[in-house]
């Protein structure tokens, strides 16, 4: 089922990648193929196997709330490129809406640690709970309109989008500053791990693909109503046409292998944005490079475009699976390409997998092609599944 | 224009031995987040008549959760566990259950629904923004029927980590779970659904210093935005559930006061009674409100969070879900 979003715009983007600070970089990054994915150096992971990840260096050095600071520096990009002045906006209807899936987990670990050793608890520790990254983001930005944190494992990040842009439907708030932020940590890293979700690189889509490498990010979007972004003279991105989610209802941890749930999600999505399936342009795929996951998103996929679908892609060769951040990050580069008409290579994937066959999979070089209408898929643990359809403004 | 939500049916986390065989035989492998969900879950969705265990995903029903912190417990077992032992030792069966949204996973999976699941959190506001975000997944056509909750699994971990400075409800935290089947009232009415209430408004808010002299002005104006929703002025009001720890309950008055005034000599405080109850203490104020209100009244029920989370909700009797 599904959600009309027809009224909101996105009038800005910020970013953090493991490519570095703003857009431009990851865009730049993505474009050219490259991929930020190395051995993890930010913690001790030499009993980490595999040990590698996308991280980001040199960004936050000196702040234990990572995951808060990441997504600041992301939401200042994207209120800058919005011009938008946080202090201009009704408080009352200023919103944040933030996807995360394990935010403060560093911090979680030198307080278990400090409580394990009766050692003083680290300074940060309010900053453990999952809300706690929206929580400061408000704070800083003053919002007395609706704050909320959405949990739903890799999907948080889409559905984020999703509720801010119903809230700015709904006539609750007039700017929602949306997205997600995950940062790595061991407890993440050794629980893939022991899942044998992972690979030393990630692959999505190909046939020798092995499992999901992940990477940490945050990416802040500014949703708008189109309203208020007119009255102010704001340039308009995009708008979110339409927003879907579902359940699998299957299993918890492995994705439905008929891929009903995603396909719910995009066709509710679809339905919610007005938008037939032969007019989409570009999917930013959920492409995770893990077995099940990409089979399941063919097989989604294919259900609701047949064989001449979209031009497909998936960021995660590149970035890594970036969690909570994952679906933002997506929506940015959905973004990206209805502004210049350029779809990124799939890093990683060298040989399609014949089991996805019916997905036209953007490799090698980037695609050139107008791109009026984009979707971008999430799915997760416990058989999330969020979806939002973009369309140029 | 009030929302023409109804509930259809509620319930509060129940023994084990009362859960159907299924939604039992699923809740005796989750983690306990996970268990709360699926007791206060399927018991809502039983009395709304819309229990069902078997059979391929109904894509038009849903879920929405709300929780405060989500699968905590879980998470510290899992990291004592991989501190001990090292990654070897990482458990898989717990770091699967490390998801806040298990919880929504394991309820989508026993009782068949394959509509929106949603997890949130708000603080201990959770559950009424789970409310609220229900109804507005109803109102846009997502679903026909949402099961709308909260629950937080308290214990240890979570005690010892508030302690150490994380988190000060002002009260002691509790552990509990409660649900609401939410459906639009044509529906209800047209498949002969009991109403034991309505959902009219709902809003939520926030405060980013509640120090500041401007203190209680987003939680005035998700008042003011929840009552306007519902096209119901402050002064029909019968009653308000409070919410706000003991050091904010000045502000939540003051708050109200903004908000339109005239406010009703009833009130209700569940919380001096129950505890913190995080995610549970929105839905668990809606049902207080649903208990204490003749079949015409209208009530506010109020969220309020330390951490500056704050929720309104107008709530009608059966006979005044128009």
């Amino acid at each position: 089922m599904s959600l009309r979003t027809s009224a909101a715009v996105i009038t800005g983007c910020g970013v953090v990648s493991p490519f570095g600070l703003g857009v431009a970089t990851l865009w730049e990054a993505l474009l050219a193929g490259r991929s930020a994915i190395a051995p993890i150096v930010g913690f001790p992971a030499g009993d980490l196997v595999p040990n590698a990840a996308a991280e980001i260096h040199g960004v936050v050095v000196d702040d234990p709330d990572r995951a808060g600071a990441l997504a600041l520096l992301a939401a200042r990009e994207a209120l800058a490129a919005a011009e938008l002045d946080p202090h201009a906006v009704d408080p009352a209807r200023f919103g944040v809406v933030l996807g995360t899936t394990c935010g403060g987990m560093r911090i979680f670990e030198a307080w278990d640690a400090a409580a394990a050793a009766g050692t003083p608890p680290p300074a940060d520790v309010a900053r453990v709970p999952y809300f706690a990254p929206a929580v400061r983001l408000a704070r800083a930005l003053g919002c007395r309109g609706p704050v909320a944190t959405t949990q739903l494992a890799c999907a948080s990040g889409t559905a984020a989008i999703a509720l801010a842009a119903g809230w700015v439907l709904s006539g609750r708030a007039d700017v929602v500053l949306a997205g997600g932020t995950d940062i790595l940590s061991r407890f993440l890293v050794a629980g893939f791990n022991c899942l044998r979700a992972t690979a030393e690189r990630a692959r999505p889509f190909d046939r020798d693909r092995r499992g999901l490498v992940l990477g940490e990010g945050a990416a802040l979007l500014v949703i708008e109503d189109a309203a208020h972004a007119a009255r102010r003279g704001a340039d308009v991105r995009a708008a979110v046409l339409g927003a879907g989610a579902a359940a699998d209802a299957v299993h918890m941890t492995a994705p439905d292998r008929e891929g009903g749930g995603a396909a719910r999600a995009i066709e509710a999505a679809l339905a919610a944005a007005a938008v037939i399936p032969a007019a989409v342009d570009f999917v930013s795929a959920h492409g995770t490079g893990t077995p099940y996951n990409d089979a399941m998103e063919a097989v989604a996929l294919g259900r609701v475009f047949g064989a001449a679908g979209p031009a497909v892609h998936s960021i995660k060769g590149a970035v890594g699976h970036t969690l909570g951040a994952a679906g933002a990050l997506e929506a940015v580069v959905c973004v990206q390409a209805l502004a210049t008409g350029l779809i990124p290579p799939t890093v990683g994937l060298v040989n399609p997998d014949p089991a996805c066959a019916v997905l036209d999979l953007v490799r090698g070089e980037p695609r050139r092609r107008r791109v009026d209408v984009a979707l971008s898929t999430s799915s997760g643990f416990a058989g999330a599944n969020a979806a939002i359809v973009l369309g140029a403004p | 224009m009030s929302l023409g939500v109804v509930i259809t049916g509620a319930s509060t986390a129940t023994r084990p031995d009362g859960l159907p065989a299924p939604v039992r035989s699923r809740a005796a492998r989750a983690e306990r987040l996970a268990q709360l969900a699926l007791a206060a879950g399927a018991g809502a969705l039983a009395a709304a008549g819309l229990a069902c265990f078997d059979g391929p995903p109904r894509p038009d029903l849903g879920v929405v959760l709300g929780t405060a912190f989500g699968c905590f417990l879980t998470n510290a077992a899992y990291q004592r566990r991989l501190a001990l032992t090292g990654p070897a030792g990482a458990s898989p069966r717990l770091f699967a259950a490390t998801v806040s949204n298990a919880a929504a996973g394991e309820l989508a999976i026993a009782c068949r629904l394959g509509g929106p699941a949603i997890t949130l959190s708000a603080g201990a506001a959770s559950g009424l923004v789970a409310v609220g975000q229900a109804t507005e997944l109803l109102d846009a056509g997502a679903a026909t029927a949402i099961v709308a909750g909260g629950m937080d699994a308290v214990g240890e971990p979570l005690e010892a980590w508030a302690r150490d400075g994380g988190f000060d409800a002002g009260r002691p935290l509790a552990e509990a779970a409660a649900a609401v089947v939410l459906e639009p009232a044509a529906r209800a009415v047209g498949r002969g659904a009991p109403i034991v209430g309505a959902v009219r408004g709902a809003a939520s808010g926030f405060e980013p210093d509640w120090e500041a002299a401007e203190a209680g002005a987003g939680l005035a104006a998700a008042v003011r935005a929840a009552l306007a929703q519902a096209g119901v002025d402050a002064g029909e009001l019968a009653l308000v559930v409070s919410a706000a720890p003991p050091p904010l309950a000045r502000l939540e008055q003051h708050a109200l006061a903004a908000a339109g005034g005239g406010l009703p000599r009833r009130s209700l405080a569940p919380k001096v009674a129950c505890g913190e109850t995080l995610g549970a203490a929105g839905v668990l104020g809606v049902l207080a409100a649903l208990g204490a209100l003749a079949p015409r009244e209208c009530g506010l029920v109020l969220d309020v969070c330390p951490s500056g989370h704050v929720a309104a909700c107008v709530v009608a009797g059966p006979e005044a879900a128009a």
